[in-house]
């Protein structure tokens, strides 16, 4: 035996499962954003994020079959309603929590993370669903590397909506605002910016990120209320691994997740969510503020 | 008996609650109507989950440090439990002493790395350790018997001297899950009241307070860590037992939030909240089985823990425990005629379990 | 014994871009009520965190009774003799007076989960002495009647004052106290100059101390550093301080520390 290099790791498709990976990588990514959008904005984690993005995964299903609306108008409504759904949770009961200590919004936002998922069984039952396909058509072929036509939107949408939000929170008075608020609560609120507006707007946006997710992933797994628990999980990871003080931490934080998730699943899925929690654990002791965050001397 | 000595006025409910366990055998013997077994298979289920939530008490609401994992140390005990016995053949005592202490050693080496995360990345790791367990397990199958888990455990027992105690029926393993909880409570009670509770409260209250005061973060985490393992662990063991089997499948992330459901409930800081909680909660679950209307119990279950939740925090955030004390005050302040600030202060005092 | 109590020699620690401390040497010797002075942001409080271990420095030491600790662990500051009070208050918040007291005596007492879970002989015993000794720094502070009220109810002026007795019953050989005045009132604030000399006599401290309040500084300390913008601009005796040019530079601008009006 001359080679050193285990036949495991030269026989995988190592392009493919980038490709996967990453279109994965980015429904982790647009999840977490929303995660570290809400914590920085609020300084609230929530644990909602996934059960939120499921019930209004489950809400596009209706427009979609009940209503059969084309997927792109769905789409857009379902953002909608997400954001007002989150805003509405952030003004209904976040508002009325003291956060002074972090238990106090993890234990809230698990207890909404159960209601929601008690609620969409009941609306739509837990039989397990096949979501519509927003795109058919042949797939495009990169050399030996397979693209599906779904993970070509994936791919788009997420640039889409990353420029987008590039945009908005460099260049829009109101992305700003949202900006100062995250820095510094007490000079935003004496420059005049409304915190309670920009902690609703952060939720709305948050949540809204964590519905695209919803969308773009029940026509890959498949639509139940426990749909988003694993991929909730992983965003999680995302954003702690990235840091949770940085937007572009989650959008790192998210495709390095999507590729080991994609790698790991190919070789060993029982451990899926196993790897996750170790490379969280493993970034943090290394990196207390995750790979892109700020981790300061603690005021005294 | 000095280290059964518990200090002040709250010892009457320890009491009170000591003699209903001794009771309720009897008592549901004589009610016409039930049967005592199951009901007994539920309070024995009851007091070991009250364990679990002593300890995980212990770890969040007196040390501050949160957990969503706490599932994961009561299956690592179910399950080191159900191997030493089932496959290396050890006697029950050992199996669950081991199977403690296993859980305990793990719980110190999570709380290494926790050592350096706070607040929600604390809770994030924790969560993730707990979705971890049950897929190593599944993992593992070769040893662990995968998701179909392992069954046939034999009875649970205790050698005591010439002869020795085999825990058959219903009846007898309440009794064995009583006295594990009694003898765990005191211990609890215990720590909570002297200078390793203090530690604790202050790390909770001010890790800056209780550094500059020579609190040694790494050894009250990880011991507060170790310690709430500890008690899952023990737990787990008796579970494993109570139920003579396990899978994967009894050690969801629901569990776990069970779990958390039933400390803040009862009130977070309060050992006799921590008790109340776990089994209010036990007793709501197996009532809503039972409610004729309701065709997915799951669904209704997982709603009333969500409502619950949030209702305690934003309302009662000290829990029952909170409810119970301003009710004593009241009363106090009614027949004693003194100032209610004076009252509340000293009342608030009792909280933490730290004079 | 010979040599001082404390001595920083070189102290520089940055913030990002910001030199809070800048090169400073400072020593407190045996039995000195040491203050060190100066404008708002300019290092005071950061110093203190350096000794007390919770920052570290980018360069220099600090030595405490020769020993030198400039790596030790924030927690074993107060075993070696140092005890600090917080300029904002760091109290255990959910914990009677009697309370924080005890905490105040960790590291005197024996510890052990195992040992105090099982009650094991000597634990009553250890916590009725440390009970009995908080009581009597409670009666030395006169805060006998504030024994069992939860400290997060007390007024600012006396969570300091309990911060003050939790650090004196450590029985520590150096106090670095943070603005003890804060909260406090006119007649208080003589009051705990009083008290600040009585403890040290009675319980044979050097104390470092910053402060804001110039009268309160210059009655109560043998000598006085002034910081600004991180460096040491002035060391002495009250009186010279008071007229160094360099001082008085410092602080125009800052009409409530009017060094002159004493
Ligand atoms: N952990 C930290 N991170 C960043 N900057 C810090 C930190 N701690 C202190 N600083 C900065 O260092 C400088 C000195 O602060 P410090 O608190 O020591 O001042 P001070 O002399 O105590 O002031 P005051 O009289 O207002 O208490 C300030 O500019 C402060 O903002
Ligand atoms: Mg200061």
């Amino acid at each position: 035996m001359l080679s050193v290099t285990p036949d495991i790791l030269t026989d995988l498709p190592w392009g493919q499962l980038l490709v996967n990976g990453l279109a994965l990588g980015s429904l982790y990514a647009l999840t977490a954003f929303g995660i570290v959008l809400i914590f920085k904005t609020t300084r609230v984690i929530t644990f909602a994020q996934g059960e939120t993005a499921m019930f209004s995964t489950f809400v596009a299903f209706t427009l979609l079959t009940a209503f059969q609306l084309p997927f792109a108008v769905a789409f857009v409504l379902t953002m909608l309603f997400a954001g007002v759904f989150g805003a509405l949770i952030e003004r209904v009961v976040i508002r009325r929590i003291s956060t002074t200590t972090v238990l106090n919004p993890v234990i809230v936002t698990v207890g909404l993370s159960l209601i929601l998922l008690g609620a969409a069984g009941w609306i739509w039952g837990y039989e397990i669903r096949t979501f519509p396909d927003p795109v058919v058509g042949p797939p495009f072929h990169l050399g030996t590397v397979v693209v599906s036509q779904l993970n070509a939107l994936i791919f788009l949408v997420t640039l889409v909506l990353m420029t987008v939000l590039f945009a908005f929170f460099r260049f829009s008075p109101t992305g700003i605002a949202m900006r100062a608020v995250a820095e510094n609560r007490m000079a935003a609120q004496l420059m005049g910016v409304s915190i309670g507006r920009m902690n609703a707007l952060g939720w709305g946006m948050g949540t809204a990120m964590g519905a695209v997710t919803g969308m773009l992933i029940a026509p890959i797994n498949y639509l139940d209320p426990s749909m988003m628990g694993d991929v909730a999980l992983k965003a999680f990871a995302a954003a702690v691994v990235g840091g949770l003080t940085s937007l572009p931490g989650a959008v790192v934080g998210g495709l390095l997740l999507g590729i080991v998730d994609s790698v790991v699943g190919f070789e060993v899925p029982e451990l899926r969510n196993t790897i996750a929690f170790a490379l969280i654990v493993l970034v943090l002791v290394v990196r207390p503020g995750g790979l892109l965050g700020r981790h300061e001397t603690k005021k005294v | 008996m000095h280290w059964l000595r518990t200090r002040g006025r709250a010892t009457a409910p320890y009491g009170l609650g000591l003699i209903a366990v001794l009771l309720i055998p009897a008592l549901l013997n004589v009610i016409p109507g039930i049967a005592p077994g199951y009901v007994l298979y539920l309070v024995s289920l009851a007091l070991i989950y009250a364990i679990v939530a002593i300890g995980l008490g212990i770890l969040i609401g007196h040390t501050g440090q949160i957990s969503l994992g706490h599932a994961g140390f009561f299956a690592i005990g179910a399950y080191a439990s159900a191997l030493l016995t089932l496959r290396l053949g050890l006697p029950f005592v050992v199996a669950v002493l081991v199977a403690g202490s296993v859980s305990a050693a793990i719980g110190f080496l999570l709380g290494l790395p926790a050592l350096r995360l706070s607040g929600p990345y604390l809770a994030v790791a924790t969560l993730g350790f707990g979705l971890a367990i049950p897929q190593l397990v599944v993992w593992q199958s070769s040893w662990t018997g995968g998701s179909s888990g392992l069954h046939g455990l034999p009875l649970a027992s205790l050698p005591l001297g010439a002869f020795t105690i085999v825990f058959r029926t219903d009846q007898d393993y309440y009794y064995l899950a009583a006295a594990v909880l009694i003898v765990l409570t005191i211990f609890a009670r215990n720590v909570v009241t002297s200078h390793t509770g203090r530690a604790f409260v202050a790390i909770r209250d001010s890790e800056i307070a209780a550094r500059a005061m020579g609190v040694d973060l790494v050894r009250y985490k990880t011991t507060a860590f170790a310690l709430s393992a500890l008690y899952a662990g023990i737990a787990g063991a008796l579970y494993a037992h109570l139920l003579h089997g396990i899978s994967p499948e009894d050690f969801t992330v629901l569990l776990s939030v069970d779990f958390l459901t039933m400390i803040v409930l009862g009130g977070l800081g309060s050992i006799g909240g921590a008790l109340s909680g776990a089994l209010l909660l036990t007793f709501l679950q197996n009532a809503l089985t039972r409610l004729p209307v309701v065709h997915d119990f799951k669904n209704l279950y997982i709603v009333v823990l969500g409502v619950i939740l949030i209702l305690t925090i934003v309302f009662f955030p000290q829990g029952l425990a909170g409810i119970a004390r301003s009710w004593r005050l009241r009363r106090a302040t009614r027949t004693l005629d003194r100032p209610a600030g004076a009252g509340q202060i000293v009342e608030l005092g009792e909280r933490s379990g730290v004079r | 014994m010979t040599g001082p109590v404390l001595e920083i020699t070189d102290l520089t620690i940055r913030f990002g871009g910001l030199v809070a401390v800048d090169g400073l040497d400072l020593r407190v010797n045996a039995g000195e009520i040491v203050g060190l002075i100066g404008p708002n942001g300019a290092g005071k409080t950061t110093v203190f965190n350096c000794i007390s271990r919770f920052y570290q420095p980018d360069r220099g030491t600090v030595h405490f009774k020769g020993r030198d600790i400039t790596r030790s662990g924030s927690h074993e500051i107060i075993r070696f003799g140092i005890a600090r009070t917080f300029q904002n208050v760091e109290l255990c918040r959910s914990m009677t007076a009697l309370g924080n007291l005890l905490v105040g005596q960790h590291v005197a007492m024996r510890s052990g989960v195992i040992r105090d879970g099982l009650r094991l002989p000597g634990v009553g015993a250890d916590e009725a002495r440390a009970t009995q000794r908080a009581d009597e720094m409670l009666e030395l502070l006169g805060l006998t009647g504030d024994r069992d009220h939860v400290v997060s109810t007390l007024p600012f002026g006396l969570q300091k004052l309990v911060e003050l007795g939790r650090a004196l019953v450590s029985d520590p050989a150096l106090l670095l106290l943070d603005e003890p005045t804060a909260g406090a009132d006119k007649q208080e604030i003589q009051g705990l100059a009083d008290l600040i000399r009585r403890m040290r006599d009675r319980f044979d401290l050097s104390v470092l101390v910053v402060e804001h309040d110039m009268s309160f500084v210059m009655g109560l300390c043998d000598r006085l550093y002034v910081l600004d913008f991180g460096r040491r601009i002035a060391e002495g005796a009250p009186a010279d301080v008071r007229n160094d040019s360099a001082v008085i530079e410092a602080y125009l601008g800052e009409p409530e520390l009017e060094v002159t009006e004493v």
